[in-house]
Parts: C-alpha cells; structure tokens; sequence
C-alpha cells in the first residue's frame, strides 16, 4: 500500500476496539527507508490537528483498513517522542524528487511512497511519475542517498521498474537479493 | 445452553422476588478479554439500567430472571454510558483484524446462557471462535487473524 492510502486511516487500539485518532500524514525518514511516525487528526465531525503523535515503535500493525496500536498510551506528545518524530525535518519529504541512476539517468519523480503491508513502516518502494506522465513503481535497498532535491539509486533498479503495485511486491526480494543485501 | 444475541434482544427481564416485569434486554455487555458478558442493559438511552451477570438467577428461554428490583442500577462509568446507548453493541459492529484489516461485520454472537461466557462470533457465513477476541469498543472487534482468517 502506499503513503497516500494510509493517509485518513483510523488509528485503533487492539485492546478496547476505540478509534483514537486517524492519520493526518506520515513522518519518513529517507536515508533508514522506513516510516518514523504519523502525526495525527481527531476523528469526528469537529475533526482537527491531534495534538500528540504516533511513534513507529508504537504501531502494532498498519493494515488496508486500520493502523493498530496496543492501546492509547501508545500516542505521545510531540516533547516526549523522538526528535525525529516530533519535531521532523521538513526536507525530508522526497515527494517531487527527481530519480536518478548512478548512471545519470532519470527514472521519474518520486510520487508516493510504497508501504510493506502488515509491518511497521517498513518503506520497500517509491511509486514515480515517469517521464512521459505514466505511472511505475520502483524497489528500495536499504539505504540510498537522498539530498531534498534529488535521488540516486543503483542502476539495476531501471531493469525493476514495475507497472503496478502487485509486481513491485513480487520484485522487492529479487531487488534486494541481487543488491546483495538479502 | 447456547444462546444467541439476537434472539435474546427484546426479551423481558422479570425480578424473581416480585414477579414483576422490569423491563426487557437492550444490549448485552462484554468484556473481551474475558470473553463473557459481565452485564445486561435493560432498556435503551438515558433510561437504561444496568444489572450484572451474578444478580440473575436465570437467563432463560422466555425471561431473564433478576434476583431483586434492586439489582437494577444506573450505568457506573463511561463504559457503561456507552453501552447504555448502544455504542458497544457486538452485533452489528465492525471486526477488525489486529493487523488492522477488516474481516466484515458481526451477524451475530453464541454464548452460554448458563455462565454468560461468549462461544462463537457470526461474520457474514463464517463462525469464528470468540477465542479470538481481543477487545471491543465504539469503533470495532479486534480479532487476532490467526484465528479469525480473512474473507
């Protein structure tokens, strides 16, 4: 799934079956190619800016319907979370980045980030905008460099580039394992 | 003897002291991990009254036996306001996998009217353990997946 589809999500806790809150946006850090935390929307009709903000380490599962975590607790004032989860560096956003190979060539613009369903926030891809305005979607190593205006990444990952989301998914391992990183 | 939320919904609530009809069932009041009801909600709203499972002598067939009128008492928490509006009610309440997918919505739940302790949850043509309950509140039943496998 991707970034864009966890946006609005409810956050529910296991234990008392209560939607606490529902995701305003994700909190990604690029370099370690994982989520750190969401910050959060009240939900209802009076729905605004949730003061407190949900940790990584605090998320029990993110699924199709619902992010899950243990219990309320699990929401933490910005103070008392991690810096990167409360006060977030905001060139960290890679949306509009340009994809480039070590090659020097460009794949496309970062459009969306891909999500591994059922983890924690484990990032295995980015959905690009190509070239020519269609859409495909691109494995993740690891770690990669980023600089807030651009990308690089190996030039394998051009042979990668999948039309949808299912293909990513079935590509990620193969990525990963000729990477030398599996 | 197994029975049924839906089938019991409506059914009079009589005092085993008095003979006197006292209401009739609203809502059903479960605590998830246990997996038992702990408490039946007479009536609906701001009227309601709450009496816990240990007050009845009988949950029976035709009538939910209360030992005493007395036993009848207003909701003592938030938790219980909630019920006595109807925010909890298994039936009808969206399950939700504690890997945060939905499973469907819940037709209907079996317990044993003799301990109150709940045996299975209905989703759509599926009979799940209620083994598998993890908790219960306004939004959701959250089910461990292992046990409750998706549609």
């Amino acid at each position: 799934m991707t970034a864009s589809q966890i946006r609005g999500l409810p956050v529910v806790t296991v234990g008392g079956g209560e939607d606490v809150a529902e995701v305003r946006d994700v909190i990604y850090n690029p370099e370690a190619g994982r989520l750190v935390g969401v910050t959060l929307n009240k939900r209802g009709f009076l729905a605004g800016r949730h003061h407190e903000v949900l940790p990584a380490e605090a998320i029990h599962a993110v699924g199709q319907d619902a992010i899950m975590v243990l219990d309320e607790s699990s929401l933490v004032a910005p103070e008392d979370a991690p810096d990167d989860v409360g006060h977030p560096a905001t060139e960290r956003n890679v949306i509009g980045d340009d994809v480039l190979t070590e090659g020097g060539t460009s794949l496309g613009k970062v459009a969306d980030l891909v999500l591994l369903v059922g983890s924690t926030g484990e990032v295995v891809g980015y959905q690009i905008e190509k070239a020519d305005g269609g859409r495909g979607y691109i494995p993740l190593p690891a770690q990669l460099s980023v600089s807030g205006v651009a990308l690089v990444v190996p030039n394998i990952t051009e042979e990668f580039v999948q039309d949808d989301l299912v293909g990513l998914g079935a590509t990620v391992d193969e990525f990963r394992a000729r990477m030398g990183l599996t | 003897m197994t029975e049924s939320f839906r089938d019991s919904s409506g059914r009079k609530v009589m005092s085993t002291a008095s003979a006197n009809e006292v209401g009739s069932v609203g809502h059903l009041l479960v605590d998830a991990q246990q997996r038992r009801i702990v408490s039946v909600v007479i009536g609906h709203g701001k009227k309601a009254h709450l009496v816990d499972w240990a007050q009845l002598s009988g949950f029976g067939p035709d009538a939910i036996m209360v030992v005493d009128e007395d036993a009848l008492r207003p909701p003592a928490d938030d938790r219980e306001r909630a019920a006595t509006e109807g925010n909890l009610e298994l039936v009808g309440k969206r399950a939700l996998s504690e890997r945060g997918n939905e499973l469907g919505q819940i037709d209907d739940v079996t317990f044993d009217a003799d301990t109150g302790v709940l045996e299975d949850l209905l989703i759509g043509d599926r009979r799940v353990s209620a083994g598998s309950l993890l908790g219960s509140g306004s939004y959701a039943a959250v089910l461990d997946e292992s046990q409750a496998p998706s549609p």
